[in-house]
């Protein structure tokens, strides 16, 4: 048993990685970004019994889900990740996002680009509003609260006239052709470019600030929220710009996404959503962004590329996150190099 | 002397327990002072405190002849209070030199807005606070574990990590928490000396111990506390000879001298 | 919001809520006393539940019942009952000592955070909902009806059916029998020393893992004999019935005050009436949100609840 965690345990590819970009020049580093990029880019027309899956549409596999878990485990993991803060609930940001296009866009003809903006605006507001009372709870009873709060954005929808109640909303606008691009609901690509674009920008706007205050101040309070307030740091107020920066990313992963599917119902945004997301982060490696989007990528691609898992999907995401807890809490890509450890009392390496 | 920090009449009750009463403590700029008594005699209370994790149920403290009553925390900390565990609380997944950023960020001004955009005075303020960071853990003697995750330090530098940190909050007044507790006499001696070198440097320090010969030795005045009352104070030559100390203590002081 | 039914129908909405009430105080009691013990909330917990109606139903359809016959007479009802009530008991208690082992034992050793253990037992609850939706082929399955649901009497609007009568007496039994066991019993004061200050319980040579396996085993117990109350009274049970269910007597047991046995209760009987109330006031599709509300506003505004654990604790 023990051999078999040990060659577990051996199985790192990102220290392998991390090797390699540690010394990789800065000429490597900025075509290494440029091939990825261009390879998500390009990745609608790749379609090949190798990468495609066989009996789903994979441009529409590579909008929904993929794209949109991406796009919502990275908001998550600012959360959850990076701060420690656990919310169950996350699928309420994303489906205040999704309603506000679908309500302003379908009855009031705003257009995405400015829903893309309200809906993310909106989730904030609605992190503010829950957040400021709530992130003062300690974690279980936070995370209830959360839970409780993305129940009630779901049961709310389903009841009121302007949601549609049962029925949803359908006939979502998509936004007016760029570039001769057309966006609709047959063609996923343009959506999926968009996602793309917008998962991007948040990331790029993460590692800004992930490697700055705001990231050593979340992993702070994740760590040890009352000594972190100790060291100077204003917890209620980080913790609330986490909580609220989620909620923007997941409102207007929303917005796009009501946009592509042009048709939602309260059904699309139930707690299973949260939880998928949780699954995300968690498996990917809590903090580490990378690690969330590969994470999301496997998890929400396997299922698709072999059809037997996706049956079961939930049953395995479930085992899984137990598992993972158990075995590797890190997730599979950690958020930090595997380090030599020193024994506490004699300063000596520990061989692992 | 100026006192930098004064504890008036501080009583603290917890429910019906009465952890400290009408405590009355200062510490001066440029001095070491020290606080010894018994165990559960309320001392880690104090920090707890005067660093505004409770609110004293009668009293006051002060910095610099400013109320800390009624702040939070993280303010009280950036007026200049800045303390270390008595089970020592770093970052544990966070490296050294995080660690030690995280406390010297407090001196920076810029949040997150600035830090999106990537303006000037953000970039700056990230140098100050690496370089910053990087001197502290020169100072400790820790540079060479600037690299690596907290939790993986051995137990020596992880204290000494624990003490740089707080020091990257500039504070007018280092309170530490047992700072010696699991030392053998040879990293207690050294201790000493780091103390003596931070007071040097221009820190006023407040602190626990129970080791009586470091605190002997390097303390200017000690306050001994017993029941949450302070029953004394004074040099430490004083204290050893004062009876109520030392029955407080039953034996403990005359064995440790 | 319509309050005519509620006065006319005052004293039925009443006792229903008692009854609704004494089968979350059984199930809430298994969250509580597993917090107190070990600061986690039970997410599956509900799903232990859940199995304790699928076994009450899978003896059911052992027994030969189809709920076409004639009802069974009292003395014979009681016996089956009692047989089927003490096979879920079993089957939860089970469960849940199960639960206990493989998801939250390794991590309660390692002396992992909050945050671990929450998400497997996320993990946990997650995994037994699915795994019973894919064998239950998610429909609905129905309990037959053994025994005449005549009331035997009745004080204005309330009518005291059987059944009603059988689940008030038997829950009561049941949290007097809970009571003689924490109070009484050796393991019942290692749950208490436990909950109050594990370090010293341990240094005291109370067996911690022993005691923890027997809190998830009484709370487990103590579901299944809801289960069959639910069973026999709701005559219905799907796989995801433990989410409502739980939500409910998880937020009766956080409006009790969570960790404390005699908040549970009253919590418990207080969201029963409250839900009844509720759901001719503002109809039953408000009714699940009125329990979301209810538990959002408890653990935003008054954390510890009515007779709850102390606020530093739930600061911390």
């Amino acid at each position: 048993m023990s051999s078999y965690k040990t060659a577990l345990s051996k199985i790192n590819l990102r220290d392998s990685f991390g090797t390699w970009w540690e010394n990789a020049s800065k000429r490597q580093r900025v075509i290494f970004r440029l091939l990825m990029i261009g390879f998500f880019y390009a990745l609608p027309f790749l379609d090949n019994p190798l990468i495609g899956t066989p009996e789903t549409n994979f441009q529409s596999v590579l909008f929904y889900p993929l794209a949109v878990f991406v796009a919502m485990a990275v908001g998550l993991n600012i959360v959850v990740g990076k701060s420690g803060i656990l919310d169950l609930g996350y699928v309420a940001f994303f489906a205040i996002g999704a309603y506000t296009h679908a309500i302003l866009g379908t009855f009031y003809g705003v257009n995405l680009w400015i829903n893309i903006i309200l809906g993310s605006a909106f989730a904030m507001v609605a992190g503010v509003i829950l957040g400021l009372p709530a992130l003062r709870l300690r974690g279980d009873y936070l995370a209830i609260i959360t839970l409780g709060f993305g129940e009630i954005v779901r049961i709310v929808a389903l009841n009121l006239e302007i949601t549609g109640g049962a029925a949803g909303i359908a006939g979502i606008p998509a936004p007016p052709n760029i570039f001769n691009v057309t966006f609709d609901v047959l063609d996923p690509k343009p959506h999926y470019w968009l996602m793309l674009t917008f998962t991007m920008l948040v990331v790029w706007m993460y590692l800004r600030l992930g490697k700055r205050r705001p990231g050593r101040a979340w992993e702070a309070i994740r760590e040890d929220e009352d000594v972190a307030e100790f060291m100077g740091v204003e917890t209620t107020k980080y913790k609330l710009w986490a909580f609220v920066l989620g909620g923007a990313i997941g409102g207007g992963a929303g917005a796009i996404y009501s946009s592509q599917v042009a048709s939602i119902l309260p059904d699309y945004f139930t707690l299973n959503v949260s939880i998928l997301v949780l699954a995300c982060v968690v498996f990917g490696g809590m903090g580490n962004i990378w690690g969330v989007i590969a994470g999301a990528v496997l998890l929400q691609y396997l299922p698709e590329k072999l059809r037997f898992l996706s049956e079961t999907r939930i049953l395995i995401f479930g085992l899984l996150m137990v598992v993972m807890m158990n075995i590797r809490p890190d997730g599979l890509f950690p958020r930090k190099k595997r380090e030599k450890v020193y024994d506490k009392v004699t300063g000596q390496e520990i061989s692992r | 002397m100026t006192k930098l920090l004064e504890v008036k009449n501080l009583t603290m009750e917890f429910g019906g327990v009465v952890a400290l009463k009408e405590v009355n403590l200062h510490v001066s700029a440029g001095e070491i002072a020290a606080l010894i008594g018994p165990n559960g005699a309320g001392k880690t209370t104090v920090f707890n405190v005067v660093t505004g994790y409770y609110q004293p149920t009668k009293g006051d403290v002060s910095l610099n002849s400013q109320s800390m009553l009624g702040l939070k925390s993280h303010k009280i900390a950036r007026l200049g209070l800045a303390r270390t565990f008595q089970n020592i609380r770093l970052f544990g997944d966070m490296t050294a030199l995080e660690n030690v950023m995280t406390g010297a960020d407090a001196r920076n001004k810029v949040g997150l807005i600035g830090s999106i955009f990537g303006t000037s005075r953000s970039r700056q303020d990230e140098k100050l606070s690496h370089s910053r960071a990087a001197e502290l853990l020169n100072f400790m003697g820790i540079s060479h574990r600037s690299g690596q995750l907290a939790r993986n330090l051995p137990y020596g530098d992880q204290r000494r990590l624990e003490i740089a940190r707080a020091l990257a909050l500039e504070p007018k007044v280092l309170l530490l928490d047992e700072p010696a507790a699991g030392f053998n006499p040879q990293e207690k001696v050294e201790l000493g000396d780091l103390i003596k070198k931070i007071r040097d440097a221009g820190f006023a320090v407040l602190l626990i111990e129970h080791d009586m010969s470091l605190v002997m030795k390097i303390s200017d005045r000690v306050s001994v506390l017993d029941f949450g009352q302070k029953i004394a104070e004074g040099t430490p030559s004083e204290i050893q000879s004062n009876q109520k100390v030392i029955d407080a203590y039953l034996g403990v002081v005359e064995n440790a001298s | 919001m319509d309050f005519s039914i509620l006065w006319s129908e005052f004293f039925g909405l009443t006792l229903d809520g008692i009854v609704v009430g004494a089968i979350y105080a059984l199930v809430s009691l298994g969250y509580t006393l597993v917090y107190g013990v070990l600061r986690l909330i039970n997410f599956a917990h509900s799903e232990i539940f859940m199995i304790g109606t699928f076994t009450s139903l899978g003896l059911s359809i052992v027994f030969g019942f189809t709920g076409l016959e004639e009802p069974l007479g009292i003395v014979l009802f009681l016996f089956v009952f009692l047989v089927m009530a003490l096979a879920s008991g079993v089957a939860s208690g089970m469960s849940a000592v199960l639960l206990e082992f493989v998801a939250y034992r390794r991590l309660r050793r390692r002396g992992a955070n909050r945050l671990s253990s929450l998400i497997s037992a996320i993990g946990a609850s997650f995994f037994l909902v699915e795994l019973f939706r894919l064998t239950t082929e998610s429909k609905d399955w129905d309990f037959p009806r053994m025994l005449s649901k005549d009331p035997v009497f009745s004080i204005s609007t309330a009518y005291f059916t059987l059944d009603k009568i059988i689940i008030l007496l038997g829950a009561f039994g049941l949290m007097f029998g809970l009571d003689r066991i924490i109070n009484s019993t050796r393991l019942g004061r290692g749950i208490r020393a436990v909950s109050q200050d594990e370090k010293t319980a341990i240094l005291m040579g109370v067996n911690v893992d022993r005691v923890i396996s027997f809190t998830f085993l009484i709370g487990g117990v103590l579901a299944g004999f809801a289960s069959t109350f639910y069973m026999l009274f709701y005559e219905s049970t799907k796989f995801n019935v433990g989410f409502l269910l739980g939500i409910s007597a998880f937020t009766a047991a956080v409006l009790g005050g969570i960790g404390n046995i005699r908040g549970a209760l009253v919590g418990s009987f207080v969201l029963g009436l409250l839900q009844q109330y509720s759901s001719v006031v503002l109809g039953y599709n408000w009714r699940d949100v009125v329990t979301f509300v209810i538990l959002v506003f408890v653990l935003l505004f008054k954390p510890t609840g009515l007779f709850g654990e102390s606020i530093q604790r739930a600061r911390v």
